[in-house]
């Protein structure tokens, strides 16, 4: 390699930027419209990872992303103000989540409460709008319903736990390009 | 409420939004997909992507995020079309 192409390379990442400790930084930089490549390589790499995770552990590779997102679930929700109303800590879970997994709670116009009750269980669907899993999915050209759909699933499950103290189980009832329906199962 | 529209002449009946569709929002009358139900409707355009012929048109739907979206490349779509 010649100087001139070192002299080149060290060049490129040479400034006159001074960073000092007490310096608090307000904006992202570069600015987050800039950032569309590494978005796009963070969500390949995301999906590369799940699919070569389905190839080794096959099925068990849902329960590692399912475990996953439980963990997540928990850390995020342990600083939450603990509540019974089921409704309210969705509602509460919804905002904090915003941008990322933004849902809804919803019920069929023929139904008279947002908690149903059918065949002996207890359950409410929830409509999600805003997902970086269906996103990084839909970029990769993979299926939905997949492990990585599983670290939603074990996230919502983990925060209702932790926020409400009881157990629950999400069910994917529906996938589409635009929203998912799911129904998180009370027990 | 979300409203449905679906264009007559385009749909050709194959039924495919009946099956997709979880919550029942469309029925098969006389070989024409009917939105019986849109107040069922979530907004998954499930059935906007399944649809053969492209004759769904769903109003009041809250669009997503679509990060994914390759801007250069629909950039250059958009140029062709």
């Amino acid at each position: 390699m010649s100087d001139g192409t070192i002299r080149d390379m060290k060049g490129a990442f040479s400034t006159d930027t001074v960073y000092r400790s007490e310096d608090v930084p307000l904006t992202c930089v570069p600015h987050p419209e800039e950032l569309e490549d590494t978005l796009h390589g963070l969500m390949k790499l995301n999906g590369l990872i799940i699919r070569s995770l389905e190839e080794i552990a096959g099925r068990g590779a849902n329960a590692v992303t399912y475990r996953a997102g439980r963990k997540y679930g928990h850390e995020v929700a342990k600083y939450f103000q603990k509540m019974d109303n089921i409704e309210e800590a969705l509602k509460e879970l919804s905002d904090i989540l915003r941008g990322q997994f933004t849902f809804e709670i919803w019920k069929p116009a023929d139904k008279p409460s947002y908690i149903i009750q059918e065949n002996g269980s207890t359950f409410i669907y929830l409509v999600f709008h805003d997902c970086i899993v269906r996103q990084t999915l839909r970029r990769n050209g993979q299926p939905q319903e997949g492990p990585l759909c599983q670290t939603l699933y074990g996230y919502v499950v983990g925060a209702i736990e932790e926020i409400t103290g009881r157990k629950a189980k999400l069910e994917i009832v529906h996938t589409g390009p635009n929203a998912c329906l799911k129904k998180l199962i009370l027990q | 409420m979300i409203e449905i529209r679906v264009d007559d002449n385009a749909c050709n009946g194959c039924g495919l939004c009946v099956k997709d569709c979880p919550m029942h929002v469309y029925e098969l009358r006389e070989s024409l997909s009917v939105p019986v139900h849109p107040e069922n409707c979530m907004g998954c355009l499930s059935c906007h992507e399944i649809c053969p012929a492209q004759a769904l048109e769903h109003k009041g739907v809250y669009p997503s995020r679509r990060h994914y979206i390759d801007i250069r490349v629909c950039e250059m779509l958009n140029r062709v079309i």
